[in-house]
């Protein structure tokens, strides 16, 4: 055991970018106080969203109690703290676990593999017990004052609190690990690495959609009179996603009761055997799937005069480099999975669950109300258009787009490229990426929804002009503040702060185009124009800046 | 062609001087060697030269054009072979010679047959279909020589370029560079290796602690200091002067 914590501590020292011994010996402190003041901001950042949660919890709490169903907003916390890192935890193993510079050379040291897997496992458990605070903190609060709860209560909240993300994070480790053990057998390791991330989050949702379909009708009369009279009905409904958090709703809201001691011990039961289970699968295949990740096959063939010709006819520069940025987006793992694949993933996660539950033929779905009006039509518009200009931020393609190219990035310096044809290939990638991603959002809405052609038309044109500020905001973003020193490609994605401004903003333009539209306008062809309108004021403004401040800020950032 | 003049670059607001006051003339025909402890300024200089890096003051020209005043230009008339070697792991050697002809703008004609002789002269037309990432340091080091090399460029500016390469490979490195120069091109390259700059080059400077210290032809640097003197001796000598 002496072995994980000394891994343990030097991972946390990495992973983090944090030494005590160099806080307290650096006399230029500068450093962490930016790493701080940019932590204060996106604290402040999220704090309305944090807010607006806690008061829907409180209003769930005053509107459930009558019921004696108040309990729900525990699980409905626990759920969406489970779900969140479920879904987070398939990213970090995958990156963490098998895409880290050091994961090869840890094979080199004399431990084993629950070792090793235990401590990356533990790095980014203390990952997720951060992005669980937010959502977990509230509801454990506000049922516990709100119900005056004992010290009993408090108690088993905060045991709970560790143990959410024990099971979700387990559930997500064990798939990922089996997978990859099979990915490396093959030759194309970095395609079968993507390829294996794919599988994992194809399995991870249809898991969720299983369960979800397994439970009863949600319809039906007798069920919908249970759910309301039993004390802890939307509770278990809400706890069929993860089925174990039920345990630790009932133990929280009967925490002064022998029973719920049992069911607190249930869960920690649970959640503990999963830990178990998925280290269990580390020793026996972490390492199997780690060895020999890192090779690469040369074929060491002749190039063919056809290759040649090929060769010979060459691209404009600008093109050539545009090819040359698709090309490392595509091939780089950590790349693909974190840009390119955030953009595909949005309209495939929203339209597979309505596939497989298939409509109710005998009920209209609500939406095709909604519809037959001009009001629905734009609120609809303005929904999807929201949508996209949020998967357009959290891609990140521009936002990582100088921090991707790291230590390479001298390269961009003495090429005989102008920085605005640089600047221009850039953003040209991203809105490729993007207006498929929005072509996709588009063909499954109209999948699910009966739309017209000309409000898919309004749509598409919208959707084109809206990705440009955001991708060009994504650039201004890196371009002020890159992160070109790494050591691995995950340092240039996971920790930069400029993928976390670019969700930000684009959660912020993508809810202010919709509260506007929603608000103020009402037919979808005012609603359109008035997107096109200030979505292409916004690019242009973006554009001259990004071809002035942009161009110098290139001539001054060192290679 | 290239003209060096007065420049200067420090670090930490002026408190760290990296290159103090350079001035160097290198002229067509020659192999011009860079010579210089760690840390000395090599890199900065050469960084500086290629555009990497800009300078506090002074001017920078190759072949007549302002590397700051005129990037483009400037910036087609060289090719460059970095330090590091470990660049677009994730292109095959062929896409990467591809994306230098194309920034390049090497004709079509030109770039199949450069790429093709290139190839064969350093023993790579067998690893070309393959990743970047598949190759030793050695094979990366030869492909972005060859890259560097396919617009023909009138000055060829290499930092460290024998680092990592076999004998073999070293050996028609320099005499490449030797053909460059007698073709009436200018070559100029860092190095920490004295026995390779005392055997390829037609002049050289040493530079310690950001100025140069000495710059004149081999037996100009014999004459500065006592007869038959090893340059190993005379090097130590000089740098730790200093």
């Amino acid at each position: 055991m002496n072995s994980y914590w000394a891994l343990l501590k030097i991972l946390i020292i990495n992973y983090f970018g944090i030494s005590l011994f160099q806080i307290k010996n650096q006399k230029n402190r500068r450093p962490y106080l930016k790493k701080l003041g940019l932590f204060l901001i996106i604290i402040a950042a999220i704090a309305p969203t944090i807010a607006l949660y806690a008061k829907l919890l409180i209003q769930g709490f005053d509107l459930l109690a009558p019921l004696g169903q108040e309990g729900a907003i525990l699980t409905l916390g626990i759920v969406l703290v489970s779900s969140i890192v479920f879904v987070f935890g398939i990213f970090y193993v995958i990156n963490f676990f098998y895409f880290a510079a050091d994961a090869q050379s840890l094979l080199a040291l004399p431990l084993s593999g629950y070792q090793v897997l235990g401590a990356r496992f533990s790095v980014v458990l203390i990952n997720e017990y951060l992005s669980a605070l937010p959502f977990l903190l509230p509801p454990l609060l506000i049922y516990g004052i709100k119900s005056g709860a004992s010290a009993l209560y408090w108690l088993y909240a905060a045991v709970g609190f560790l143990l959410v993300p024990l099971l979700p994070l387990s559930l997500a480790t064990i798939p990922t690990v089996l997978i990859m053990r099979f990915a490396n057998l093959s030759r194309r390791k970095d395609l079968l690495k993507i390829l294996g991330g794919l599988l994992v989050i194809a399995l991870a949702v249809g898991y969720q959609l299983l369960f979800q379909k397994s439970g009863p009708n949600a319809m039906d009369p007798a069920f919908l009179q249970d759910l309301l009279t039993d004390r802890s009905g939307l509770m278990n409904l809400m706890s069929r996603v993860f089925p174990s958090t039920r345990y630790l709703g009932l133990a929280l809201i009967n925490a002064d009761q022998l029973g719920g001691l049992v069911n607190l011990l249930q869960f920690a039961g649970l959640s503990l055997l999963a830990v178990a289970l998925a280290w269990l699968t580390g020793e026996k295949l972490y390492f199997k799937g780690l060895v020999g990740s890192s090779e690469t096959t040369a074929k060491r063939k002749m190039l063919s005069e056809a290759d040649y010709r090929r060769l010979g006819k060459g691209l404009p520069p600008v093109l050539s480099y545009w090819a040359k940025e698709m090309r490392l987006l595509f091939r780089t793992p950590t790349y693909f999975i974190n840009s390119v694949m955030t953009n595909l993933l949005v309209p495939i996660l929203l339209t597979i669950p309505f596939f497989i539950q298939g409509r109710n033929q005998t009920t209209a779905m609500p939406w095709e109300k909604l519809l037959s009006a001009a009001s629905g039509q734009t609120i609809l518009m303005a929904a999807i258009i929201g949508i996209i200009v949020f998967m357009t931020g959290s891609n990140a393609i521009t936002a990582t787009s100088i921090s991707r190219e790291g230590r390479e990035f001298f390269i961009s310096k003495y090429i005989p490229l102008s920085y605005r044809k640089q600047i221009l290939a850039k953003l040209l990638s991203a809105y490729l990426l993007g207006v498929s991603g929005a072509v996709l959002l588009v063909i499954a809405v109209r999948v699910l929804m009966p739309l017209d052609n000309s409000l898919i038309a309004m749509l598409l044109g919208v959707s084109m002009v809206a990705i440009t500020p955001v991708i060009e905001a994504g650039l201004i973003i890196d371009l002020y503040n890159p992160k070109l020193n790494w050591e691995n490609e995950q340092q240039a994605f996971k920790q930069n702060f400029n993928v976390v401004f670019s969700m930000l903003l684009a959660i912020l333009l993508g809810g202010a185009i919709i509260y506007i539209v929603i608000r103020f306008i009402h037919t979808p062809v005012s609603a359109a124009l008035f997107m096109l309108l200030g979505f292409g004021l916004a690019a242009s403004l973006l554009y001259y800046f990004l071809m002035t401040w942009g161009v110098k800020r290139c001539q001054e950032l060192a290679g | 062609m290239i003209e060096i003049c007065k420049v200067s670059k420090s670090y930490n607001k002026g408190k760290v001087k990296a290159v103090d006051e350079v001035s160097l003339t290198v002229h067509d025909g020659e192999i011009f060697g860079f010579l210089g402890p760690n840390g000395a300024g090599k890199t900065t200089l050469i960084k500086m030269i290629t555009g990497i890096l800009n300078a506090d003051q002074g001017s920078i020209k190759i072949n007549g054009r302002d590397i700051r005043g005129n990037p483009l230009e400037a910036k087609m008339q060289f090719g460059f072979v970095p330090d590091d070697p470990n660049i677009f792991s994730r292109l095959t050697g062929i896409e990467y010679l591809n994306f230098m002809a194309d920034i390049y703008r090497v004709s079509s004609i030109t770039r199949v047959q450069r790429i093709k002789e290139l190839l064969e002269r350093f023993e790579m037309s067998l690893a070309a279909a393959d990743l970047i990432q598949s190759y030793s340091h050695g094979m990366k080091q030869k492909i972005i020589v060859i890259g560097a090399l396919l617009h023909n460029p009138p000055v060829w500016i290499l930092d460290e370029p024998m680092t990592g390469l076999d004998p073999r490979s070293s050996f028609d490195l320099k005499e490449m560079m030797r053909e460059h120069a007698d073709a009436g091109k200018t070559v100029f390259f860092s190095t920490h290796v004295l026995e390779v700059a005392e055997k390829l080059c037609d002049r050289l400077a040493i530079i310690n602690k950001g100025r140069v210290i000495f710059c004149g032809s081999l037996q100009e640097i014999r004459a500065h200091a006592q007869a038959n003197q090893s340059l190993e001796n005379l090097f130590l000598e000089l740098t730790e002067n200093e």
